[in-house]
């Protein structure tokens, strides 16, 4: 449903001056350059801590301006065009990935109503009806930044480098949209102000965990980040996609990167964690300083999730890419439009006062079949296994080393069986 | 918001429900039988919906009713195309279905997407395996065929042009023999399929801005009272038709038909041949009289100059083809061009001749394709014309049979085709196109040159000593030529309750 | 339209940012001409030549993206319903579990067929 007592709309955000929107959009780009360099400190920090070691703590108090003195050390490296590349194309490529992150940050509600500069706005640069679909939309826009870059680089480590990268983007963008349409059903609407504004009994997280934790998931897929980085992963394509790139060009998709990571994390804040509300019995906390305190919230929420990013790239260890290709496609897809289904009957079945006994009934059935469904997946998984051990474990003429090892999730192929076969007489 | 729940009558589209439901259920086949059964069950779920999809559209006689919010029209002539469609769709599944002809298993390629000539196809080759997934594929183009005569509005008519043409060219490219031309079959009526439907898009968008909606009753009514800028509208025209009339093959958009006709495997020629034409005429037909009947006098002189170039270049062309199948491709351009002569003729005659043609031309077709399926030497179809003389002395009944598909697609009397021919030109000559007539005659004589010489040659000629045999036809090719014989037959010497049935049909709802 | 002119306007600073931030790497670097720096790299040894374009890509690329693409479209047919559902009623659940259950057809054909596998 939609609530009509959404605070900060549309017609709020529509009424802004020339000059305002000039000053927030100005805001709001110092407020991402500053984010973003706070999160280069702030990765190499917390990586460094959870290492035991100290990370950087030279430049500033405690290492802060090191992200600024990556920026200008970056700035004066030479900048290189490699022969073979397409020049236009090579220096077109950065840009459009700059371009389009900062882009993506338009609609993210940061606080609610406020006063600035005299004027009752909010510090949302604007709100669209079709927000959230806007923010997809731009994401997938930035993929041709990474695609173009490979392309153009004229060597093949970032050729395939760059369409590794977007085939993972790609996918885990379809396991987020559908993460995303229970949220939908729920809010009623698409606008980004609205879904925080309906969030005022219960948070999203609350209500559609589920959903919660499949967009998290796919959030970390879709940028690129640890524990989903094989493209950019040294050992294999040296730097993926950015290989050719030096000086201020790499830094334009370093900053890409961290936009990016800032606005999925600005997403889930406004999706699920209820944006720039406050924690439920805290609310009269959104009045203070003017409104300017719901900022607060929001910074703690999007701090909480750089956290949890910068949390997964210190501890986990890297997934192989098939595996979560495998991942994205044959485990999430499913569960987002089971769970589409589920949310959807529910609601149906409680806006139409059906009794709670129908419902739970409903439920009940839900997880029994999903119980056995999982059951007759174990039970084939089982058996693969089986077949497999089966296989390794014949007696041979080979040392064969002592098993148990985890056997990997490739199929192992039938000539070792048939050779081990022929030496059996 | 108020929501306006929509009535659907699924029993007037149920034969639509019926085939599509049974190719997404040949989809499931596919994804989870194991692969020795899969051709049992395919076949039984194709033929069984088609003949349920059959037995819905019988049951469905008389209604004559507006569907489904406007989208879909069930009336007479739906119901006549509609029954039409299925039974050659029958006669089609049956020669696709059929395994006994080619020593590889089946006419259709074992892996589709490997490069001839590649390791990966002389893998999949030696496998040995025949894949199945034509049937659904089959089925989701027949549905498409279905909805299109069918179509209420443009956006319904274009959704059933891209639902029938999208499998269509995927199964041109499945030929198990000369696996190149095939692709090259499948790669242009993609590419040139992909264009004219963009153009069908481009002209529905102009003929909504004239017109304010898509519905054709409601482009009618706009027409009717001269809603907005001409030019606009008579672009959109142009557009539409040069989208249907590709899909006709009629001239100046045929260049795909002779290239798709040759490099498709036999069986889908013959299912292609037949059915897009009854779809796609259905289209035009309901198109032109119902929603742009009003625009009769800017549009029948179009259609008729494409008629006449239809005709005539159609009937050049294949005076001078070697190759069998090329022959009968440019031969159904030039029976286009004749369907097309009723078309223009705007009047009750008109419906009822190309609706009788299209039966008549769509059985012959069937038929004509399953002979060109039995001749066969050691490389596979020996289409070429030189390989088919005397082929009377080795095996008189298929030459006798052939003969008789020719004499119809000729017009001699006693066949199908003379009573089609003859309904068309009577129709043309009331509405006063005598232009057409007289082009229409003449080309018919000259079409019956390069037909009457193939059967010349069948019988008259020496068979060549390293010639190709005509196998003995196995259970499935033989029912599907005794169907098209029969009704060729029963529909020249006793056509009238045909004609009566036609007639009762022939009247568009609005 | 006054909505989108915000868009506009952080499209044009980022835009402003990025060329600013191409033309300073031209000028403030240094510029020491060294012919190896323009090969393409590859780990230090000479690099393979290989046609970047003309080499076959493999396909899975491809398939992947029409997947995308698929499941995409999938998408954007629900997002309106789910904005939509609470006016909708019962038709609107029931029609939109049909669809769901047709794409899951698909899904479940490209699963058994290979389409997903990616090694």
């Amino acid at each position: 449903m939609i609530h009509q007592s959404a605070i900060v709309t549309a017609d709020l955000l529509g009424k802004d001056p020339g000059w305002l929107i000039i000053v927030k959009t100005l805001l709001v780009f110092v407020f991402l350059v500053i984010m973003v360099l706070l999160s280069i400190w702030g990765e190499r920090r917390v990586v460094a801590r959870m290492q035991m070691r100290l990370g950087p703590n030279r430049v500033g108090p405690f290492g802060l301006l090191q992200g600024l003195a990556d920026g200008i050390k970056l700035a004066l490296k030479e900048d290189i065009v490699p022969k073979a590349a397409d020049r236009i194309v090579f220096i077109l490529a950065p840009i459009i990935s700059a371009t389009t992150c900062f882009m993506a940050f338009a609609v993210i509600p940061m606080t609610g109503q406020v006063s600035l500069l005299g004027r009752k706005t909010a510090f949302q640069l604007t709100d669209l009806s079709v927000g959230v679909l806007y923010i997809l939309s731009i994401a997938s826009v930035g993929v041709y930044g990474i695609v173009l870059a490979g392309w153009s680089s004229g060597s093949t480590y970032p050729l395939l480098g760059a369409l590794r990268s977007s085939a993972q983007v790609i996918s885990y963008e379809v396991a987020m949209g559908l993460s995303l349409v229970a949220v939908f059903l729920y809010a009623g609407s698409m606008s980004t102000s609205d879904i925080v504004a309906s969030q005022d009994k219960w948070w999203y997280v609350v209500v559609l965990f589920p959903s919660f934790v499949i967009y998290t998931i796919s959030m970390v897929g879709e940028t690129n980040r640890a524990p989903f980085d094989l493209a950019e992963a040294e050992g294999e394509l040296v730097g993926g996609f950015h290989t050719e790139y030096s000086s201020l060009k790499f830094a334009l998709f370093f900053l890409a990167e961290y936009v990016n990571i800032l606005t999925v994390s600005a997403l889930a804040t406004t999706l699920f964690l209820g944006g720039y509300r406050a924690l439920p019995g805290l609310g009269f906390t959104e009045r203070w300083l003017g409104g300017w305190f719901t900022f607060v919230w929001f910074l703690a929420k999007l701090l909480a999730f750089l956290f949890f990013f910068i949390w997964l790239r210190g501890t986990l260890p890297r997934l192989r890419y098939d595996q979560f290709m495998k991942f994205g496609w044959k485990v999430l897809i499913p569960i987002s439009l089971v769970w589409t289904l589920i949310v959807s009957t529910l609601r149906a079945l409680s806006l139409r006062g059906a009794p709670t006994a129908v419902i739970v009934g409903f439920t009940g059935g839900v997880v029994l079949i999903l119980l056995v469904v999982g059951s007759l997946f174990e039970a084939a998984k089982r058996k693969e296994q089986e077949a497999l051990s089966s296989v390794i474990t014949k007696p041979s003429h080979f040392a064969v080393p002592q098993l148990p090892m985890s056997i990997s999730t490739h199929r192992v192929p039938s000539a070792p069986s048939r050779s081990m076969e022929a030496t059996d007489e | 918001m108020n929501f306006h729940v929509p009535v659907i009558q699924y029993a007037e589209v149920l034969p639509i429900l019926i085939v599509l439901g049974a190719a997404v259920l040949g989809v499931l086949v596919e994804a989870f039988i194991p692969r020795s059964l899969r051709y049992v069950f395919q076949v039984v779920i194709s033929l069984g919906s088609i003949l349920l999809a059959f037995v819905a559209v019988v049951r469905l006689h008389g209604t004559s009713h507006v569907a489904v919010e406007g989208s879909v029209v069930v009336d007479g002539p739906t119901l006549f195309l509609q029954g039409t469609l299925l039974l050659l769709a029958i006669g089609g599944v049956l020669l696709i279905a059929e395994r006994g002809l080619d020593t590889g298993g089946s006419a259709f390629t074992a892996h589709a997407a490997t490069l001839p000539g590649s390791e990966a196809e002389r893998t999949a080759l030696a496998s040995g395996i025949i894949q199945t997934e034509v049937f659904p594929l089959t089925l989701f183009a027949l549905g498409g065929m279905l909805l299109f005569p069918a179509a209420g509005d443009l956006v319904t008519m274009f959704v059933a042009l891209e639902v029938l043409s999208l499998p269509l060219y995927l199964m041109s490219g499945l030929a198990r023999r000369r696996r190149l031309l095939s692709q090259e079959a499948a790669l242009k009526y993609f590419l040139l399929g992909a264009f004219s439907s963009a153009f069908f898009l481009y002209g529905s968008a102009l003929i909504y801005g004239y017109a304010g909606t898509v519905s054709l009753s409601g482009i009618r009514e706009a027409i009717s009272s001269n809603a907005g800028n001409d030019l606009v509208l008579l672009m959109g025209v142009a557009l539409v038709t040069v989208g249907l009339l590709f899909k006709v093959s009629a001239v100046p958009f045929h260049a795909w038909t002779p290239d798709v006709y040759q490099g498709a495997p036999t069986p889908v020629t013959a299912f292609m041949a037949a059915c897009t034409k009854v779809a796609a005429f259905g289209a035009i037909l309901r198109l032109f009289y119902v929603g742009l009947s009003g625009l009769r006098w800017d549009w029948r002189p179009m259609l008729s100059g494409v008629a006449i170039v239809t005709m005539v270049l159609g009937v050049i062309w294949a005076l001078t083809q070697t190759d069998m199948k090329r022959m009968l491709a440019y031969s159904s351009i030039a029976h286009a061009g004749f369907i097309l002569t009723g078309v223009v003729a705007v009047n009750k005659a008109g419906l009822e001749g190309s609706l009788f043609y299209l039966a008549a031309y769509g059985f012959t077709t069937i038929g004509a394709f399953a002979i060109v399926t039995l001749v066969r030497d050691s490389t596979g179809e020996a289409t070429h014309l030189s390989q088919w003389s005397g082929l009377a002395r080795r095996s008189p009944l298929v030459a006798s049979t052939f003969a008789l598909f020719l004499l119809a697609y000729a017009g001699i009397p006693l066949t199908s085709g003379f009573v089609a021919k003859f309904a068309v030109f009577a129709a043309a000559y009331s509405s006063g196109s005598s232009a057409l007539v007289i082009v229409g005659v003449l080309s018919s004589a000259i079409a019956a040159f390069f037909y009457i010489r193939v059967i010349v040659l069948m019988f008259f000629a020496e068979p060549k000593e390293d010639g190709p045999t005509v196998v003995v036809p196995p259970i499935m090719t033989t029912a599907a030529i005794t169907l098209a014989a029969s009704v060729t037959l029963v529909l020249g010497v006793m056509p009238s309750s045909v004609l009566d049935l036609i007639k009762s049909a022939a009247r568009f709802t609005f | 339209m006054n909505l989108y002119i915000p868009i506009l306007a952080i499209g044009a600073v980022g835009f402003g940012f990025a060329i600013f931030s191409v033309l300073a790497a031209a000028l403030t670097g240094p510029k020491r001409y060294n012919r190896a720096r323009l090969e393409a790299y590859e780990c230090g040894i000479e690099p393979t030549p290989q046609a970047v374009g003309g080499g076959h890509i493999p396909i899975k690329y491809f398939l992947t993206a029409m997947l995308f693409i698929v499941f995409d479209i999938e998408i954007v047919f629900l997002y309106p319903w789910a904005v939509s559902f609470d006016h909708l009623g019962l038709f609107g659940l029931f029609e939109m579990v049909i669809f769901i259950a047709t794409v899951f057809v698909a899904y479940a054909y490209v699963w058994r067929r290979g389409g997903l596998e990616w090694d």
